[in-house]
């Protein structure tokens, strides 16, 4: 069994409310993400996706449990890069700087630096703006350069929150593959918060439905698709099981919103 | 790939659009400016205001053309453009990056911050007298006062404009490990740019009141001088010809600030 690539173990989360009283978050979670593996966490909203966002990103540190970053195949330390739904580029740099920004924030950026992003700006066609500046690309542009940002610093993992969700549904089909494509080239594992359970369900290989209060894992589903070929955002919807696993999600999220209806109230 | 177009079409367009509405309502500004300074003329040449108390746009040509004579108006007019200018840079420069690397110490910042905003409370043409008395008469003094009047604006601008950073952007630069001296350099600069430049326009005018209002307590050059002078001896022409000139020095500054704020911020314009 190789070592996993993230493994969150025991980890237990509670934000102190204004009137002093502490609010639980997170109680002994447990999961670990494998290498080239896709795993979604879903969940309402107020179930902690973001807070557990912040936790593995090292934004927040756990009060409780471990959040460790497995090594890479070569036995050097891994690294966790991650993108939002905002695309964050600097508007005061072109593509390629902005494209490059992971890397010149912790060394000096080389001609090969230089030579990498231009080819993987190509390859998600960006080529020909590479010396444009942002505001003049659209969405689905500007989460590609993003995209590309994340990937240049060569994480081990790549967390996604809700990256795809304000773009137009052509081009999130298209940047899914994208991220698909991710464990085929370098076996990157990718972690993917988000509410839309189409997604979840089309792009992982395992979804964790994250419910209740303080948040547990409800479920943890290793997503079968019977597609022919490699899964693509496409054939994934199309295939026979699709429907079953999105009643199957639903009713998990659902049921709980119907139990704690009360509490809301 | 389909979506691989520049959206660069409309922007020309748009910019052009502009263009025309500004040069629409600056010609409107100049019809309506020439309407009420020929009334002005017509009312004071037919005695229908009195002319020592008002004074007339034909005094006013008058005037200007005794003083560029005897060669007062344009040392006076370099005089208050060298104080106000010296007075801003001094002022604002060290307002702007002293706000600016605060943001290194949270802590201090608020203090530092309380304190501006006290010296900002302060009628700084209060000062006045003080400023002449520990730095005299001369244009030392007036580059002083400029300064001390746009100090504190700088500071709690610049101040606020780096602790105002986009919270996911901080964020983002914290996971690439960036150190704060990278983060300072490559975040909270360039970001804090369009804010330095309006801060910079709005100090363009307390410098200008420093320096003539440092002028008008003691000296011995100046438009401030000049007017000040010309005010006591009921000589109005004179005194609108100072006023005209320092309306013309702001606007020129203003243009000047706005010209390098197209060249250094062109991301913002190009929206």
């Amino acid at each position: 069994m190789p070592v996993a690539r993230l493994s969150v173990t025991d980890l237990t989360h509670t934000f102190e409310a204004e009137h002093g009283g502490a609010v639980p978050i997170f109680a002994g979670l447990d999961f670990s993400v494998g290498s080239g593996e896709i795993v979604s966490i879903v969940g309402r909203s107020g179930a902690g996706k973001s807070t557990l966002f912040n936790l593995i990103s090292g934004l927040l540190p756990p009060q409780a449990g471990r959040i460790a970053v497995g090594p890479r195949a070569d036995g050097t330390p891994g690294r966790i890069a991650y993108m939002l739904q905002k695309d964050l580029l600097l508007p005061w740099r072109s593509v390629l700087e902005n494209a490059v920004l992971g890397i010149e924030l912790f060394r000096k950026v080389t001609a090969h630096d230089l030579e990498r992003a231009r080819h993987m700006l190509a390859r998600y066609g960006l080529g020909a703006v590479a010396q444009a500046y942002p505001h003049s690309l659209s969405g689905g542009m500007r989460q590609r350069v993003a995209l590309t940002r994340t990937l240049l610093v060569e994480p081990t993992l790549v967390l996604l929150d809700e990256p795809f969700s304000a773009l137009d549904y052509e081009t999130r089909l298209a940047l899914e593959d994208d991220v698909m494509a991710l464990r085929q080239s370098n076996g990157t594992s990718v972690v993917l918060v988000t509410h839309d359970i189409e997604e979840a369900i089309a792009m992982s290989d395992r979804v964790i439905i994250l419910g209740g209060r303080p948040a547990r894992i409800e479920q943890a589903l290793d997503i079968k698709l019977s597609v022919e070929g490699s899964r693509t955002a496409i054939s994934a919807r199309e295939a026979p099981e699709f429907r079953m696993w999105h009643a199957q999600i639903w009713g998990a999220l659902r049921g709980h919103s119907t139990q704690l209806g009360g509490l809301a109230a | 790939m389909s979506d691989v177009t520049l959206s660069t079409a409309p922007l020309p367009r748009r910019a052009k659009r502009h263009a025309r509405r500004d040069l629409t309502s600056i010609g409107a500004v100049a019809a309506i400016m020439i309407v009420l300074v020929a009334l002005w003329q017509i009312a004071a040449a037919h005695g229908w205001i009195n002319g020592q108390l008002f004074g007339s746009p034909a005094g006013i040509v008058k005037t200007a053309q005794i003083a560029l004579a005897q060669g007062t108006l344009v040392p006076d007019t370099l005089t208050t453009l060298y104080e106000t200018v010296v007075g801003l840079v001094i002022g604002s420069g060290l307002g702007i990056g002293l706000g600016l690397l605060l943001w290194f110490v949270p802590r201090v910042s608020g203090v530092a911050e309380g304190f501006s905003v006290l010296l900002n409370s302060i009628p700084k043409i209060a000062l006045g007298p003080l400023i002449v008395i520990w730095f005299g008469s001369d244009m030392t003094s007036k580059v002083w006062l400029a300064a001390i009047s746009t100090f504190a604006v700088a500071m709690i601008s610049s101040c606020a404009a780096a602790r105002e950073v986009d919270r996911d952007l901080l964020n983002l630069f914290r996971s690439f490990n960036a150190r704060p001296s990278m983060i300072f350099r490559k975040l909270i600069v360039p970001s804090a740019l369009p804010w330095i430049f309006s801060t910079l326009r709005v100090n363009i005018g307390f410098a200008l009141i420093g320096a003539v209002v440092g002028e008008y307590i003691a000296s011995q050059a100046g438009l401030g001088h000049a007017v000040f002078v010309a005010g006591s001896l009921f000589d109005l022409n004179t005194v609108w010809l100072g006023i005209i000139v320092l309306t013309l020095m702001a606007t020129l500054l203003t243009w000047i600030v706005q010209f390098a704020e197209k060249r250094i911020v062109t991301w913002k314009t190009k929206r």
